[in-house]
């Protein structure tokens, strides 16, 4: 009897235990991929971050190339083990024009990053490799990309560009696309171009030049480094400890294997809800059998471990098959997480896959053990009497259909199944709500990411028209030059009749105090400036007016422990100012961190070290049509709108969602079907007396067929509702501590989009709709005379 | 006029792999107002006769006209439609839906049949499932479970869903097979009344009580009908003892 009801089961129940292995097969897949992808891309980026000669501590200077402060401090220096100045030039859009390139034969216009520097081969620290991870050298003539600015531009190997800087003008061979463990990755804003020592001293011999400097420094004692650096107050753009914040910026690589983690431990959840249904429905189906077995004497614990050899049977073959699927499932997730990275540190665990793989079926098995249980509570009469006791049961009818006249009466039928049946309609409830769960919550992310009020997360005030002039790095060190090109669009606007203003929101590197300037730290100090009055965004109090009169973001009001009314030093090498704090805003520039002073506050204009953008505010014109004059008037800018500017700021990020998301919205699909399938062709196996019934008295298949499927969007319905008021009730603690990571700390997170209200709602009805139609299309095998099957 | 005609009619069954001749040629008729029996043996081929003239089976040869109309010609829609309107069906086994009351089992063939639309036709139906329980003797059972009823009143509840759409013809499937002699009692003298009233009914039966109270009976064997004794109407009780006597007799005569 034993293989006869194991024979019978793994015959007749064919789609639940395909089904069922089918969930515990992308389980064991997912889990086991991504958790090793996870310890991969972290081993990875150790290595890299090993290999490439990564400083403890790194920071970018401006000079003339004669004096250099810095490298005084740090010649000798003993907290200073040892130390590298490299010497580059800055790059901007004019600087460089592409003379062949074979994607885009006509292309000669160069788009780059926020700041783009040129420099010699490196020979010590922050070491480039090239694509299939060899060491790079470069001959006279050769120029090396990194992959996010070839990309950008669409070159490849064996396409050229000419670089200017200041009056030599060199024409270059791409001779590799290379990985930069300090800048490859998509979060870093500086890029670097390379190229032989020759040819950069070539450039270097020029005189007047500005010299961006890089100090790669490592430490022999951090803390006195430290606390010496903040002494000194150098004017530097931008100075970091590079192990942390490497690692943060490649989160974004990582991200996908996190996802995939939760998008697995959802699927086990999942697995559960399949095996809890088919064990009730298995038990319920042999209750005869099993009454058998329990009065011929056999014990529970044998009759459950035939139901428990199933099971085991089901979860190895799908953890063995998952296991082996998750290679290159796991490679292919893998090569896009560190196609930034030197793979060497990146091999697939073989161990890993296992113990998850074999956690899958561990899990399963404890949950079978746990679910089988009630296998206890059935008595041999209870189970020869097919599950009755023989009392009367309670009534289950809970709608009555002549209250519901407007219902048609397969719709009646389908709402009162789902009342009288809960606990069964209640697994596709979860699934589906689940699912729900898992698009709209991401999605919320991408939307606020996409979102006009995001502008104010980047301490902006929204503008008409955002304007790259390409000259950034230069009005750092040339304010006046920036005030005239300013003048210069305004005037050249109202001479074609159109009222502008313009506005730069300049960026100083200043260290800041409270008491003690030994306890001072580094951000950025925004300053607007223009003809154009604009207010910000605050948490609380209000904007900064006097000159002495700064707002502070959250995140570094809670690091200097201060608040409004408080007041803070900026210290410059020569002095120190006394600011009062007025307000507090947040920021998703500097991870959170900074400061905004009033325009008439006056700034040591040497500490400038970098700005977005510029805006222009253009009186009586809709965004769209005033960006489409500038274009006109000035086509050697870039001008975008809000979205063209966040694109550039954040594209890569939001572009990274909206990949997730999509691949979720796949994955999600295929569970929706999947449980559609399942509960359906169970559900119908149960009901064919009842269809044949309905058949009899009349029901034609389109009615019956509209009631299965009813019953299933119904259920689907309530479960995305429940889905999306869930997301919106959870997003805040769920997205945002992720916003608040990068420095938002209050954000008004976008959750009703098209997408969210119509697409995906849409989308998850469509894939259900249809695999309940076809499920549904079972009703027509159903003969009448198996109303005789009717328990 | 006849409800039913029924000419050359064969059924066939592939059991493995063999076929198996259940009906063979079968022809008759069954007249307006008049109730049938179909006697015979076990696996005689009774109920896939009442299965393939109702249209519940598919035939393999032959014709079926119901009330002038061959069934074999019409797609499932209108069959559907068929069985919605002018037919009514009762089982042996009381099969009636779990979730809902047997009130509403009761009245959902006839919202089914898209006459329940608009306050006054709902009514109606209300008014007429109230008063088929009534005339049966479960009123009071209305909304009661359908675990919560006696057999009898179940088969009862079963016939009221039957005539709830006043169909032109009754097929029952050995509708007292499961019940005690007292409910087996009640439900032919429902079937009576019912068939009194203009409905025409065709029962399959092994009981020769329910047999005796029908108009005529066929006796089919080995797919075949091999006879058919004409009763004449039923008048009541008295008349039983001498009805039964002579079905026996005849039954005895066909070798039953």
């Amino acid at each position: 009897m034993f293989f006869r009801i194991l024979k019978k089961d793994l015959k007749r129940k064919k789609t639940m235990n395909m089904i069922l292995l089918l969930f515990i097969i992308l389980a064991a897949m997912f889990l086991s991929s991504s958790v090793d992808n996870l310890i991969a891309v972290n081993g990875a980026i150790d290595h890299f971050i090993e290999i490439s000669r990564t400083p403890d501590f790194f920071s970018i200077a401006l000079t003339d190339g004669k004096t250099d402060k810095i490298a005084e401090f740090l010649e000798g220096n003993k907290a200073v083990s040892e130390y590298e100045v490299i010497n580059t030039f800055n790059l901007i859009n004019e600087d460089i024009t592409i003379t062949a390139c074979r994607e885009e034969p006509g292309r000669t216009r160069y788009e780059r990053t926020n700041i783009l520097c040129i420099e010699a081969v490196p020979g010590n620290f922050m070491k480039v490799f090239r694509m299939d991870d060899g060491s790079l050298s470069l001959e006279s003539g050769e120029i090396a990309f990194p992959k996010v600015e070839a990309d950008r531009n669409h070159l490849h190997e064996g396409d050229k560009v000419s670089i200017r800087v200041g009056d030599v003008e060199r024409e270059f061979v791409i001779a590799a696309i290379v990985k930069d463990a300090v800048f490859g990755s998509t979060m870093m804003g500086f890029k670097r171009l390379l190229i032989s020592g020759e040819d950069f001293a070539e450039f270097a011999r020029q005189e007047g030049l500005v010299h961006t400097m890089m100090y790669n420094v490592d430490y022999a004692d951090r803390e006195k480094f430290q606390e010496q650096w903040k002494e000194q107050n150098f004017v530097v753009l931008s100075s970091i400890e590079t192990d942390s914040t490497i690692r943060m910026c490649y989160i974004m690589d990582m991200l996908i294997a996190v996802i995939l983690i939760v998008v697995s431990v959802c699927l086990i959840l999942l697995a559960f809800l399949v095996l809890r249904f088919t064990i009730v429905f298995t038990l319920q189906e042999d209750y005869r059998e099993i009454g058998i077995m329990k009065a011929l004497g056999i014990k529970d614990r044998a009759i459950k471990g035939l139901y428990l050899i199933k099971y085991l049977a089901i979860s190895v073959v799908g953890a063995v098959i998952g296991f082996g699927l998750g290679f290159p499932f796991g490679r292919v997730i893998l090569d896009r997480a560190i196609v930034n990275i030197v793979v060497d540190g990146a091999k697939q665990n073989f161990a890993v896959n296992l113990i998850c793989a074999a956690a899958v079926v561990f899990v399963v098995l404890l949950f079978c053990c746990f679910s089988a249980d009630r296998l206890k509570k059935i008595s041999v009469m209870e189970a020869i009497r097919s599950g009755s006791r023989g009392e009367r049961y309670r009534a289950k009818g809970h709608l009555k259909l002549r209250r519901r006249p407007l219902m048609k009466p397969y719709f009646y039928l389908a709402v009162n199944d789902i009342l009288s049946s809960l606990k069964r309609f209640g697994i596709l409830f979860v699934t589906f709500c689940l699912g729900t769960m898992m698009i709209l919550l991401p999605q919320s992310a991408a939307s606020t990411l996409k979102g006009d009020g995001i502008i104010a997360s980047f301490s902006l005030s929204p503008s008409d028209v955002y304007l790259d002039t390409g000259k950034g790095e230069t009005y750092t060190v040339d304010m006046e030059r920036m005030l005239r090109d300013m003048e210069e669009i305004e005037q050249r606007l109202k001479e074609n009749g159109i009222t502008a203003e313009t506005g730069v929101d300049m960026g100083y590197m200043l260290s800041c105090y409270t008491d003690d300037p030994k306890d001072s730290v580094t951000y950025y100090v925004l300053q607007a400036m223009g003809s154009w009055d604009r207010h910000y965004t605050l948490l609380s109090g209000r904007e900064p007016e006097l000159s002495n009169e700064v707002m502070i973001t959250e995140l570094t009001a809670e690091e200097l422990e201060v608040g409004i009314g408080d007041t803070i030093h900026f210290a410059t090498a020569e002095s120190a100012e006394e600011f009062i704090i007025t307000g507090t805003y947040q920021s998703m520039m500097n991870m959170g961190q900074g400061y905004r002073v009033s325009k008439s506050a006056v700034l040591d204009p040497a500490y400038a070290s970098g700005m977005l953008c510029m805006q222009v505010e253009v009186a009586d014109m809709e965004s769209e049509e005033a960006c489409a004059k500038l274009k006109e008037l000035f086509p050697e800018y870039r001008i975008m709108n809000a979205e063209g500017f966040l694109d550039n700021m954040i594209g890569g990020i939001v572009r990274q969602i909206d990949t997730l998301t999509a691949f979720i919205v796949g994955i999600v699909l295929v569970i929706n079907s999947l449980i559609t399938i399942l509960m359906m062709k169970t559900i119908m196996t149960k009901e064919r007396g009842d269809i044949a019934l309905l058949k009899s008295i009349g029901f034609c298949d389109r009615s019956l067929m509209a009631w299965q499927i009813a019953r299933i969007l119904l259920v689907l319905t309530a479960a995305i509702l429940t889905g999306t008021i869930l997301s919106n009730v959870l997003a805040p603690y769920i997205i945002g501590p992720i916003f608040a990571m990068m420095g938002a700390t209050s954000i008004e997170l976008v959750t009703r989009t098209p997408a969210s209200c119509i697409l995906y709602p849409l989308l998850l009805s469509a894939a259900t709709g249809a695999s309940a139609f076809l499920c549904a299309g079972g009703v027509k095998t159903v003969d009448l005379k198996e109303v005789n099957t009717m328990e | 006029m006849e409800s039913l005609r029924v000419k050359d009619l064969c059924k066939t069954y592939i059991v493995n792999k063999r076929q198996n001749n259940v009906l063979k040629n079968i022809s008759m008729e069954i007249k307006e107002g008049e109730m049938t029996a179909v006697m015979g043996p076990s696996g005689s081929g009774k109920s896939t006769l009442l299965y393939t003239v109702s249209g519940m089976d598919d035939i393999t040869a032959g014709k079926v006209d119901f009330f002038g109309r061959d069934i074999g010609s019409l797609n499932a829609k209108q069959m559907s439609e068929l069985r919605l309107d002018e037919m009514g069906f009762i089982f042996q086994q009381m099969y009636m839906l779990k979730n809902l009351s047997i009130y509403d089992n009761i009245i959902l063939p006839a919202y089914q049949s898209g006459r329940g639309k608009g306050r006054e036709r709902r009514k109606e139906i209300n008014d007429r499932a109230r008063e088929l329980m009534h005339k049966l003797g479960i009123s009071e059972i209305a909304e009661h479970d359908m675990n919560e009823v006696s057999g009898g009143q179940l088969q009862r509840a079963c016939i009221c869903r039957s005539l709830i759409n006043n169909p032109k013809m009754i097929f029952a499937d050995e509708p007292t097979g499961a019940l005690n002699q007292q409910n087996s009692r009640e439900v032919m003298k429902e079937l009576n009344r019912i068939n009194r009233e203009g409905t025409t009914v065709m029962l399959v039966t092994h009981d020769m009580k329910v047999a005796a109270k029908s108009d005529r009976v066929l006796y089919i064997e080995d797919g075949t009908i091999k006879g058919e004794y004409v009763l004449g109407k039923y008048t009541g009780e008295d008349a039983m003892r001498e009805r039964e006597k002579k079905i026996s007799n005849w039954l005895m005569e066909m070798g039953f």
